[in-house]
C-alpha cells in the first residue's frame, strides 16, 4: 500500500506539490475505518479510483438511485453504498429505510454540468452519512476550485455556480452547502439522525450498471447488500416525470422526497397536520387538500390545497416563492423548480369539487 | 324640432340607463332585500380597495345605500338557490373621486362568497361597489338590516405606502412619532408620521444588503446617537445603522450564518449599548455584544443551548423585578424531542444567566413561536399568555406570576379554555384603554375584563407591528394596511424613555404607573410576537382615571426617576436620572413602620398601623441603585434573592411614601 502510493509521489520535484492530485491506484481497498472516520479528505476514503472526478466507485462501492430525487437547485447527484465486508441489510418495511449494519456509509456528490465559463462538469460536495455505534453521523466534504480534492466541512458554505441547464438554459444560483445542523434538521425522525433515499418504495427501479441494467433491490441481494427477504409486492413511488402515471401519484412521489422529511409522523415540523410521507397520502387531506392553513400568508390563500384554484393554494405559493421565510422547502433550494409547478398546477386544476 | 329633441333626450337616456350602477356617479340607489348583478361589467374599477387581496379588478358594479335608521348592516353575496360565485365587495363613505373606506369583504363567506356587517347611520349615504378581481360572474346579494351591534374596538382602515417586509412600527427620528418602516434588499421607506397625523414617506436607497428581515425585525438605537438603527433578521444579521441626522442609513452585516428566527435588540452585558439578539431554530442561540462604534462580536451560547434549537420567540422581560432582563423562549419542535420545551433565562446580574424553566413552572412543551408578557391583574409583577402555534401539545395558556417569579395555570375559566386558534403571533396591548393589557392574536383580541378572564373581539387583521400612528393615544395596527383605533372615552399616558448610562431607548428600563385603577408596569422591549416590532414608547390606558399619581422608572443602569402627578393624555418624555429622587430626599416619612425580623433571609414581614397592602414596594441599596420592586401583598416582602447587605424600602402608596432601613443576610 505505500510503496503505491511513494510510486506516485517519487516522480516529481519537492517544490512541484503543493497540493498533490489523489489518483487511486485500482488495487486499493476502500478505507473506512469507525474509529478514525471523518477523515480530513474524500480521497482518504479511496471510495473512488483514478482521477477522484471520474467518481469511478472502487470495489464495492455500488452507485444507486432512487425513482424521484429530491430538487436540489438544479444539482445533479451521483449516489454510492458502501458496507464492510460480509454485512447486509435487511428489509423492514416498504416506506421505511433498510436495515442497514454497522459501517454502512452512503456517499452523495452534488455537481452541475455545463457549468461557464468552461462548459464544465463542476463538483460542489461530497455528503457522507454512516452508521457508528448504532447512530447515523454527518460528514461533508467540499470540493476544491481545481476539482481536484474535497475537504472535510461541517460549518455550511456558499458556492455561486452559473451553468447552462439542458445545454441551453443560463441559470446561476449560490448554491447552499448545509451546516450539519441543517443536515439533521431533514435528516431525522423522533430526534435520530437517519437517511432519507434508501427506502424499497424510492429504490425499487431499474438501474443502469456497468454490466447492464437490473432492478436495484435485485441487484442488492445479488451483491450481497441485501437479504432476500422483500415481500412479492412493494408498494412503490412513481416517477413524477412519468406523464402515463397518475397525476395524484406523481405529486405524491415528488412530495414525499421534497418535503415528508420534515412533514411526516415524527418530523421536524410534524406539529402540522400536514402528513406528505407516500404511505401517508393515500388520504388526500393528508396532502393538503381543502385543509386550512396554520399560519397565516394572507387572506388570498385560503387552503394548503385549493382544489380547482392554484390562486388560492398555499402549496403553489410556497413552491413557487423564494422568500427563504415562505418557500417550500424550507432547506434545500433557492430556486423554484418550475417543472413541478407545471405538475402541481396541472393537478391542481384537476381536482374536484371545489374546496367547501 | 322639439319632437325629434326630446325622442334623442329619451334615446340617450334609454341608453344611458343601461350603463347605470357601471360608476361611482352613476350608483344605482338600493335599499335593503335580495339584488342581482348579471355581470360584473362596469368600467370604473372600485377603488380604493377595501377588502383583502389587493389589486387585480378590473371592473366593478355600483350601488349606493342610504339608511332612514341607523341599523346593523350585513351585505353578503352567500344568498340561499343563488350560484356560488368568488366574489369581493366595497363599502365606502364620501363622494365618487374622493371615496374612503368603510367595510369590504372578499371570503368570509362559504365557498369564497363575501360577506361583510357593518352599522350605519341614519341619512349616510354609504356606496357599495362589487369587482371582478377573481370572477365577472353574474350572482345574487342581499342587504339585510339589524338592530345595530357595537363592536368593543372600531377600526378605520387607511391606505400607506409600503412596500417589500413590513411590520416595524417605531419612532425612527426622535419625535415621539410612531413613524412606520418597509424593507426591501435595496432600499429602506420609512413613512414618517407628522404632527397633523398625515405620514411623509422617505425612501433610502442603498447596495442590496446581505440580509432582509425575512424572519423578523427589531429595532434600536444601537450607537445613541438619537437616531434608530434596525436589526434585520434573515439567513443572518443585518444591521442598519443610521448616520448622524438620520439621512442616510449603512449597512453592517457581520456574515455569520444563523437561521434566524425572533430578534431583539437588548443590553446583554450592560454597558449601556444595546446589543443585538437572535433566534437560532436549529442551533444554540446566538448574540452580538457591540461596542458602541459598529463592532459586533458574535458569540453563541449561554441564552439557549439546546443543541438542534427549536428557538422561535424570544422577549426580554423582568419577569423577578429586580430591575433586569431575563430572556424567555418560546419553543416548538416536532417529533420525540425536547427541544420545544420553554425556557426562561434569568438574568443573574453579573453577566451570566441561569435557565430556570423548570423551577418556576413556565417549562411547556406547548408547541409556541411567542408569548405576550404582561401584568394582566395590575399586582406589580408579569405574567404571560403562551401562545399556541400549534394544539398538537395544548392550545394557549394563560400564566399568572405568584409574585415570587413562579408560574401558576390559570387558563381555565379566563376564556382562554375556548379561546383555542393558533397562530405564530401573540402580542400584548391595551387596545381600549381601559388600563388592563389585551392580547391580539389569530384575528382576534382578547380584551382583558381586569378580574383575568378575557373575551373575544374581532380585530382588523391576524397580527400586526403595534403603535400610536396617528398620536391620538389609543394603539393602532400596521398589517398590509394602517388600521386606526377609533378609540374611545377612556384616558391614557404614553412614555418615551431616553438614557444617559442606559442605552437611548431605555429598553429593558420598568416603567410602573400608579393611579386609582391601580398599578400597571410595563418594561420596555424590543421585539415582541415572532417577527415584528412595535413601538418602543410605553403605551397606559387609564381607564376613567382622571389623574396619575406617580410613576416609577428603574432604568438598566440601575438609576431611578420619580415622576408624580404627570400631565395625563400625553406622550412624557423622561431623560434618565432628571427625576431621580435620592433615598435621602424625598416626601417620606420615616418611622412608620417596622421590619421584621431584621436581619431577614428570607421573607421581610412589615408591621404597621397603616394598611400597606398593594402599596408598591422599592428597595435600594446602600449606592441609591434600585435592587427590588414589587407589590406588597398580605403584608410581606420576599427578599431572598437579595445579596447580603444593607437596604433601603421605601413604600409608596395612596400618594405617600415611607421608607425604613433593614439588613438582609
Amino acid at each position: 500500500m505505500l510503496t503505491l502510493i511513494l510510486a506516485v509521489g517519487s516522480c516529481r520535484k519537492e517544490e512541484d506539490i503543493i497540493d498533490p492530485v489523489p489518483v487511486i491506484p485500482e488495487s486499493s481497498d476502500v478505507r473506512f475505518d469507525l474509529n478514525e472516520v471523518p477523515y480530513a479528505k474524500l480521497s482518504d476514503y479511496k471510495f473512488f479510483l483514478g482521477e477522484i472526478t471520474e467518481l469511478n466507485p472502487n470495489e464495492r462501492v455500488l452507485p444507486y438511485d432512487v425513482i424521484t430525487p429530491l430538487f436540489a437547485d438544479y444539482a445533479k447527484k451521483k449516489k454510492f453504498i458502501w458496507m464492510p465486508e460480509g454485512s447486509s441489510a435487511s428489509y423492514a418495511s416498504d416506506s421505511e429505510i433498510l436495515n442497514f449494519p454497522e459501517g454502512t456509509v452512503m456517499i452523495k456528490s452534488f455537481f452541475y454540468d455545463h457549468v461557464l465559463p468552461n462548459d464544465s462538469r463542476k463538483y460542489l460536495e461530497t455528503r457522507l452519512i454512516y452508521l457508528k455505534n448504532g447512530e447515523w453521523k454527518f460528514a461533508d466534504y467540499i470540493w476544491n476550485e481545481e476539482q481536484t480534492e474535497a475537504y472535510f466541512n461541517l460549518d455550511g458554505a456558499e458556492v455561486p455556480v452559473e451553468w447552462l441547464e439542458n445545454g441551453t438554459d443560463n441559470k446561476n444560483v449560490n448554491f447552499r452547502i448545509p451546516a450539519e445542523s441543517e443536515c439533521f434538521t431533514c435528516h431525522k425522525s423522533n430526534d435520530l439522525a437517519m437517511p432519507i433515499g434508501p427506502k424499497p418504495q424510492n429504490l425499487n427501479r431499474d438501474f443502469e450498471y456497468d454490466e447492464g441494467s437490473m432492478n436495484q433491490l435485485q441487484k442488492w441481494i445479488e451483491y450481497g447488500y441485501l437479504e432476500n427477504t422483500l415481500p412479492a409486492n412493494i408498494i412503490t413511488v412513481v416517477d413524477w416525470q412519468d406523464a402515463s402515471q397518475n397525476l395524484t401519484d406523481r405529486v405524491r412521489a415528488y412530495v414525499d422526497i421534497n418535503c415528508a422529511h420534515c412533514h411526516r409522523q415524527n418530523s421536524h415540523c410534524s406539529y402540522r397536520d400536514l402528513r406528505f410521507a407516500y404511505s401517508e397520502t393515500t388520504d388526500m387531506h393528508n396532502l393538503g387538500v381543502c385543509m386550512e392553513p396554520a399560519e397565516d400568508l394572507g387572506a388570498a390563500l385560503t387552503y394548503v390545497v385549493a382544489a380547482g384554484n392554484i390562486e388560492r393554494s398555499v402549496m403553489h405559493y410556497r413552491m413557487n416563492t423564494t422568500n427563504p421565510a415562505q418557500r417550500m422547502p424550507l432547506l434545500g433550494r433557492t430556486m423554484i423548480h418550475n417543472e413541478a409547478i407545471t405538475l402541481f398546477e396541472e393537478w391542481i386544476n384537476s381536482l374536484n369539487p371545489p374546496c367547501p | 324640432m322639439k319632437k325629434s329633441i326630446l325622442l334623442l333626450i329619451a334615446i340617450v337616456m334609454l341608453s344611458m340607463g343601461s350603463y347605470a350602477q357601471n360608476s361611482c356617479a352613476d350608483a344605482i340607489p338600493i335599499t335593503a332585500g335580495i339584488h342581482t348583478i348579471t355581470q360584473v361589467d362596469g368600467m370604473e374599477i372600485p377603488l380604493p380597495i377595501c377588502a383583502n387581496n389587493g389589486n387585480g379588478a378590473e371592473y366593478g358594479e355600483w350601488y349606493s345605500y342610504t339608511p332612514t335608521e341607523d341599523y346593523s348592516v350585513t351585505i353578503t353575496t352567500e344568498v340561499p338557490n343563488s350560484p356560488v360565485v368568488d366574489t369581493r365587495f366595497h363599502v365606502y363613505i364620501g363622494v365618487c373621486g374622493a371615496l374612503v373606506c368603510f367595510s369590504g369583504d372578499d371570503d368570509s363567506g362559504n365557498g369564497l362568497t363575501s360577506t361583510a356587517t357593518f352599522n350605519v347611520a341614519q341619512g349616510t349615504t354609504y356606496i357599495i361597489a362589487f369587482d371582478d378581481r377573481w370572477s365577472s360572474a353574474g350572482f345574487n346579494f342581499n342587504l339585510i338590516e339589524n338592530i345595530p351591534i357595537e363592536n368593543p374596538i372600531e377600526f378605520s382602515t387607511q391606505a400607506i405606502d409600503i412596500m417589500g417586509i413590513t411590520g416595524c412600527v417605531v419612532d425612527m427620528n426622535n419625535d415621539q412619532l410612531d413613524d412606520i418602516v418597509s424593507v426591501e434588499s435595496n432600499m429602506l421607506r420609512i413613512n414618517f408620521q407628522q404632527a397633523n397625523a398625515e405620514f411623509v414617506t422617505w425612501d433610502y436607497d442603498h447596495p442590496t444588503v446581505d440580509e432582509t428581515p425575512y424572519w423578523s425585525i427589531a429595532a434600536g438605537d444601537f450607537d445613541n446617537n438619537g437616531f434608530c438603527d434596525l436589526l434585520y433578521a434573515g439567513g443572518g444579521a443585518t444591521i442598519m445603522m443610521a448616520n448622524e441626522d438620520g439621512t442616510a442609513y449603512t449597512e453592517i452585516s457581520p456574515g455569520e450564518w444563523i437561521f434566524c428566527q425572533r430578534s431583539n435588540t437588548i443590553d446583554i452585558n450592560n454597558d449601556g449599548i444595546l446589543d443585538a439578539f437572535v433566534c437560532h431554530d436549529v442551533e444554540p442561540n446566538v448574540y452580538y455584544l457591540h461596542d458602541g462604534e459598529g463592532g459586533f462580536t458574535y458569540y453563541q451560547g449561554g441564552l439557549g443551548d439546546t443543541s438542534d434549537g427549536g428557538n422561535y420567540g424570544s422577549v426580554w422581560v423582568d419577569y423577578d423585578n429586580d430591575c433586569d432582563m431575563d430572556l424567555f423562549i418560546a419553543k416548538c419542535r416536532g417529533g420525540d424531542s425536547d427541544a420545544n420545551i420553554n425556557q426562561m433565562h434569568r438574568n443573574n446580574g453579573d453577566g451570566t444567566f441561569t435557565e430556570v424553566g423548570e423551577t418556576i413552572g413556565l417549562a411547556d412543551n406547548i408547541q409556541t413561536w411567542s408569548s405576550a408578557w404582561a401584568d394582566y391583574d395590575n399586582d406589580g409583577d408579569m405574567d404571560v399568555l403562551i401562545g399556541a402555534s400549534s394544539n398538537t401539545n395544548g392550545s394557549s395558556k394563560l400564566m399568572l406570576n405568584n409574585g415570587n417569579g413562579t408560574f401558576v395555570d390559570i387558563t381555565e375559566g379566563s376564556g382562554w379554555d375556548f379561546y383555542t386558534s393558533n397562530s405564530i403571533e401573540w402580542a400584548p396591548g391595551d387596545f381600549n384603554n381601559d388600563g388592563y393589557v389585551d392580547v391580539l392574536g389569530a384575528g382576534k383580541f382578547m380584551l382583558n375584563n381586569g378580574d383575568l378572564t378575557f373575551s373575544q373581539a374581532v380585530a382588523p387583521a391576524s397580527s400586526g407591528a403595534i403603535g400610536d400612528l396617528n398620536n391620538d393615544g389609543f394603539l393602532d395596527i400596521v398589517a398590509n394596511q394602517l388600521y386606526l383605533n377609533n378609540g374611545n372615552d377612556n384616558n391614557h399616558i404614553k412614555i418615551h424613555l431616553k438614557g444617559n448610562d442606559s442605552n437611548a431607548d431605555g429598553i429593558g428600563a420598568r416603567i410602573t404607573v400608579t393611579s386609582a385603577l391601580g398599578t400597571q408596569i410595563r418594561d420596555v422591549r424590543s421585539g415582541e410576537g415572532f417577527s415584528k416590532m412595535s413601538s418602543l414608547t410605553a403605551h397606559f390606558g387609564l381607564g376613567i382615571d382622571t389623574e396619575v399619581q406617580r410613576i416609577d422608572i428603574c432604568w438598566p443602569s440601575g438609576m431611578t426617576d420619580v415622576i408624580e402627578n404627570p400631565e395625563i393624555n400625553t406622550t412624557l418624555v423622561v431623560v434618565e436620572g432628571t427625576f431621580h429622587v435620592g433615598i435621602t430626599e424625598a416626601n417620606s416619612v420615616e418611622n412608620a413602620f417596622d421590619v421584621y425580623p431584621n436581619p431577614a433571609s428570607a421573607e421581610l414581614y412589615i408591621g404597621s398601623s397603616i394598611d400597606f397592602n398593594k402599596g408598591i414596594a422599592t428597595i435600594y441599596d446602600m449606592e441609591g441603585r434600585m435592587v427590588k420592586q414589587t407589590q406588597i401583598e398580605n403584608g410581606q416582602i420576599n427578599i431572598q434573592e437579595l445579596n447580603a447587605g444593607v437596604y433601603v424600602l421605601s413604600i409608596s402608596i395612596r400618594g405617600n411614601t415611607y421608607q425604613e432601613k433593614f439588613l438582609k443576610n
